[in-house]
């Protein structure tokens, strides 16, 4: 080690740190012009890792330099004046985080008196300080993927970062697997044309699979960079409230918040705690249930979602940093960010759905000495305590889930492509190669690319001789650009990828706003209903230009509002640690607190049905009054059981006409169909066939309909459907159409355009998760078939009785589906 | 009259729900159609979103081969006609102005509705006589907008009304006590899951059949275009 303390060293030193040896591995190697990717635990100094890079290599440009006068200014605009032009970008996934990244980045700065300005721009930016950033840019700017495009989409996009030295994506683990991980890296590409010697870093958790994320990260130049692994992780103990009535019958054990006592003391046992669950309602729920039973905890409990006021939630975090809180109920809002040091007792709701999730969960406690992390799991259905079991598992061997990247996605290129059009415009041959300089698009064909500039220059094939179509033109000069300021317009207000319902903001009549909640909620409101939301019962008033007017109400009674958003499945590494513990369990075999309070359900399981071991694979057949059931448990998460039930629907549709309704969860799926399923004629016809896998999804007509539902997303991202914006006229509302829309019409006139191919693809691979689904088949195909006919539902089964959404496949023409049903419930209602 | 057609009695006149969305009056010799929107596709173009053509050319493939099948001698659109100023295309007219051609006998009308007001009436060498709603048509008033009236019995358009039956979103016929709703006629137009009363009779176009639902499943608020 030099003998010679650096300046950083100097500075840890005065806060009484020192600095790690990673931390010194990223500046050497950062100062010889090397990209690389960090990853640690959130909390162990990954930040100033990366951060004290550039202010290294600033402090040993300084001193070289003849002149060295620093800028003494006197007033914070004289300083921002004389401030450096950008250097360092800082990309950040969530802009709740901004604001606290660039406080602890300015805190050296500050320190070391360096002419550096540190701003974060954001959607949140006001216009004002936005003005001010587009005359001149801070020396380092905090700012999301979407924040950054639009920077990318002005006409002197290449002046502003001419002296970019180091773009830093932090929380890449985040990104890396989403459209706006892709949205990224071609921004990151731009950025490197446009600065040769650019350095990325990337900051990550550690996660299954750090290769993808370096070369996602980096595309082409992965090859000269580098992985520093940060100080190892905190020990994590996990342990789990136990129901104190463990019901035989898992339907009888869906807990819902009776739980709440032994949450609220745990709660009490902590000086500050986080409570996770797994959805921003459910938020909302057991942030009512606490206060419920504790009522003189008001004022010291808080709730944090998403979905929440800026200033609330700020709020929230500014009391849990200084531990006013006792408490905090929040969704993954909480899951990332700065560290909350108060915080000593972390409990999670539900399923943990993922051992890398519960790890970073964990995380947000024990942040004293020598005390280890710890989470407290409580179930909120009995059977969840496998779970648990499982997660301890798969974190003591150390199986961490991988983030996929994204490949190919023609949505985010055409989006993207158009953004470079708005701004400084582009040659074709120029902007494919920074296209193929990523990860995501090397492999990107020529006939891909032609597409997608067709697409957004005279439309595609089908829209050949429509002179009235234009959004990109070629100039004379060569170079493809924007023209038509209102498409300008409209491409700036919709950059980005994360598609969401149209939202409407909940103020109160005189008073703040509360946050926003989707509009299909509100739009089954009526003046006076009352419902909850941040945390407080509301009558609901008017709705008026996307704004739903509320007054407090006085009782807590009403509907609690439901976002859309994805249901997160249970994790492969998990899944295969739950199969291990329902093995040993089949064995006889319960080793702890968790398990031994399942035995109960599970022998009943075992009495009426079987326990299926891991290479055994349970179909169980039952007869209810609902009709012939069929339960499969492959135990593989939710997404992929949704992909076998559609292909094992279709399938046995293919031996009789039938229609099925199918439910899934983490555990199995159920078909359900009026008439008896001929199963053993479908087992002997090759039912759990891995072989045509893609072909005979994609012919099932659920395929059609996911595609159809999965084109939202690229309808929007693709620049078809805009996002409502303010003021935005009746000029607006006859552009406006359907994702759905756009699907049909583009099948049957416009089907070779390649969004289509991507809708099917995306559901393939993202909703249905083909790679796993074909391991899963070739599991269960080679498994032992264990089929069991039991008298009554027995409970693994019972779960996905009880759910209520549905989906249907029928071989059955439409008007017989429809004339069925209605004599059925005729026949019903007697 | 084909397999799929559902004949039903109204303020005792005889109305016969044909799947291709629209509705024929058999002893006028009448066909009403709500909402076919020509020139959606273009007006989009225009604005430099890409959607194929060819809804155009399908309806009026559809209207061609509705006013064949019933003979009618008389077609009646419910409002919407056009949907904007820029979609009135050349190609539009063009193919409308074939197909009007090779109809000279039908008599032809449009009650006027909300982007009728926008996009204008279409070109005289057409044919299509324009009128502002509401238009008295005895027992009947033509309006585009539902909206109940002294003077009769309502038969309207503008909501592109949608069931969800069996888990599909279908487009359907909503008859109330007062007001008659048609289906929107144009393919681009989209579907608006309606509520329901109890005295409403809901008839829903399933595939190439109209059928009665006795028992609608309950319904579902979404947003979607008009």
């Amino acid at each position: 080690m030099t003998a010679i303390r650096n300046p950083a060293e100097r500075w840890f030193e005065s806060r009484g740190w020192s600095a790690f040896s990673f931390q010194r591995e990223v500046w050497d190697a950062y100062a010889a012009g090397e990209s690389g990717l960090i990853h640690a635990a959130t909390g162990t100094g990954k930040t100033y890792a990366a951060w004290w890079a550039p202010l290294l290599e600033y402090i040993a440009e300084r001193s070289t330099e003849s002149v060295a006068t620093e800028a003494t200014a006197r007033t914070a605009r004289a300083a921002r004046k004389a401030s450096l032009p950008l250097r360092v970008l800082w990309i950040t996934p969530l802009r709740a985080l901004a604001g606290d990244t660039a406080g602890a980045l300015l805190q050296p700065v500050s320190d070391l008196g360096l002419p550096w300005s540190v701003e974060t721009r954001t959607g949140d930016t006001s216009p004002a300080e936005r003005s001010r950033q587009s005359r001149k840019l801070p020396t380092a700017l905090v700012t999301t993927p979407e924040s950054l495009s639009l920077l990318l989409s002005r006409a002197d996009a290449s002046d502003q970062f001419n002296d970019l030295r180091l773009v830093v994506a932090d929380e890449w683990h985040e990104l890396m697997g989403t459209k706006r991980g892709v949205q990224a890296q071609l921004c990151l590409a731009r950025l490197r044309a446009i600065c040769p010697n650019l350095r990325t870093w990337g900051l990550s958790a550690t996660i299954g699979n750090l290769e993808d994320a370096r070369r996602a990260l980096l595309g082409r130049s992965a090859k000269r960079s580098r992985i520093v692994q940060g100080v190892e992780p905190k020990k994590i103990v996990i342990d789990s409230l136990i129901p104190p009535v463990i019901e035989r019958f898992p339907w009888a054990g869906h807990l819902g918040t009776e739980m709440v006592p032994q949450v609220v003391e745990a709660i009490g046992e902590g000086e500050t705690s986080i409570v996770f669950t797994n959805t921003r309602s459910q938020t909302e729920i057991w942030y009512q249930a606490i206060l419920a039973h504790r009522p003189d905890w008001a004022g010291t409990i808080a709730l944090h979602h998403g979905s929440l006021d800026r200033k609330q939630r700020e709020w929230v975090e500014e009391g849990l940093r200084t531990a006013k809180l006792r408490c905090v109920v929040a969704t993954s809002s909480l899951d990332l960010g700065v560290d909350f040091s108060p915080v000593d007792r972390v409990l999670q709701i539900g399923s943990p759905k993922g051992i890398a999730r519960l790890t970073q969960r964990a995380g947000r406690s024990g942040h004293r000495p020598g005390a280890p992390s710890r989470v407290t799991c409580v179930p909120t259905h009995t059977l969840e305590l496998i779970e648990v079991a499982a997660a301890r598992d798969g974190m003591a061997s150390g199986s961490i889930e991988s983030r996929i990247p994204v490949t190919r996605p023609l949505d985010v290129l055409a989006q993207h492509i158009v953004t470079i059009a708005v701004g400084e415009g582009f040659v074709p041959s120029e902007l494919l190669d920074e296209v193929r300089d990523t990860d995501g698009y090397a492999d990107l064909p020529d006939d891909e690319w032609e597409w997608t500039l067709q697409f957004i220059s005279n439309g595609g094939d089908a829209l050949k001789g429509y002179p009235e179509y234009s959004k990109v033109e070629v100039t004379e000069s060569g170079r493809w650009k924007v023209q038509d300021r209102a498409i300008a317009h409209r491409h700036r207000m919709s950059i980005g990828t994360i598609v969401s319902d149209a939202h409407v903001v909940v103020q109160y009549l005189r008073g703040p706003r509360l946050g926003s909640v989707e509009e299909s909620f509100i739009s089954r409101l009526t003046q006076g209903d009352r419902f909850v939301f941040a945390g407080t019962p509301l009558e609901f008033v008017r709705v008026r230009d996307m704004v739903a007017w509320v007054r407090r109400a006085p009782n807590t009674k009403g509907a609690i509002p439901r976002w859309m958003g994805s249901r997160l499945p249970l994790s492969g590494e998990l899944a295969a640690a739950l199969r291990n513990r329902l093995g040993e369990a089949e064995r006889g075999v319960y080793r702890d607190a968790e398990m031994q309070a399942l035995r109960p359900i599970l022998e009943v399981q075992r009495k009426w049905s079987h326990i299926p071991g891991p290479s055994e694979f349970l179909i169980e057949r039952v007869k209810t009054r609902e009709g012939h059931h069929l339960f499969f448990f492959p135990f593989e998460g939710r997404l992929v059981h949704e992909g076998l039930a559609a292909l094992f629907a279709y399938r046995i549709s293919r031996i009789k006409p039938i229609t099925f309704s199918m439910s899934s969860n983490d555990y199995g799926f159920e078909l359900l169909s009026p008439d008896e399923a001929p199963l053993d004629e479908a087992i002997a016809a090759g039912l759990l066939d891995p072989s045509n896998l893609v072909d005979d999804i994609s012919a099932s007509l659920n395929a059609t309909e996911m595609a159809r539902r999965q084109f939202r997303e690229i309808a929007r991202v693709a620049g078809l459907v805009f996002p409502g914006f303010p003021r935005s006229g009746k000029s607006a509302r006859q552009l406006q159409a359907s994702s759905g829309l756009f699907f049909d019409v583009f099948q049957r006139y416009d089907s070779s355009n390649m969004l289509l191919g991507q809708a099917h693809r995306e559901v393939l691979e993202r909703q249905l998760e083909r790679t796993r689904l074909g391991l899963t088949l070739q599991r269960i195909s080679e498994a032992a078939l264990v089929v069991t006919n039991p008298k009554r539902t027995p409970p693994l089964a019972f779960p996905m009785l009880a759910d209520r959404t549905r989906e249907r496949l029928s071989s059955e023409k439409l008007a017989d589906r429809i004339r069925r049903m209605q004599d059925a419930l005729e026949r019903a209602a007697g | 009259m084909s397999d799929g057609d559902l004949t039903i009695s109204i303020i005792g006149e005889t109305l016969t729900l044909l799947p291709e969305r629209a509705m024929f009056w058999s002893c006028q010799a009448t066909l009403f159609i709500a909402d076919p929107h020509f020139g959606k596709a273009a007006t989009f173009r225009a604005h430099g979103i890409p959607v194929p053509s060819g809804t155009t050319d399908e309806g009026i493939a559809r209207l061609d081969g509705l006013v064949q099948r019933t003979m009618a001698s008389r077609l009646i659109f419910l409002g919407d006609l056009l949907h904007a100023k820029a979609g009135r295309s050349h190609e539009m007219f063009a193919a409308v102005g074939r197909w009007r051609r090779s109809n000279p006998k039908v008599e032809m009308l449009l009650v006027r509705g909300n982007h009728d007001r926008r996009a204008g009436d279409p070109p005289d060498e057409l044919g299509i006589s324009c009128t502002d709603a509401p238009h008295m048509l005895s027992p009947f008033v033509l309006d585009h907008h539902p909206r109940a009236h002294a003077d009769g019995y309502v038969l309207a358009g503008h909501v592109h009304p949608g069931v969800r039956v069996v888990g599909e979103r279908l487009p359907c016929f909503v008859f109330g006590a007062e007001v008659a709703i048609l289906p929107a006629f144009g393919e681009f137009t989209g579907l608006a899951m309606i509520d329901t009363v109890e005295t409403d009779s809901v008839y829903a176009i399933a595939e190439d059949c109209v059928i009665q639902l006795r028992n609608p499943e309950s319904p579902e608020s979404s947003v979607n275009s008009f």
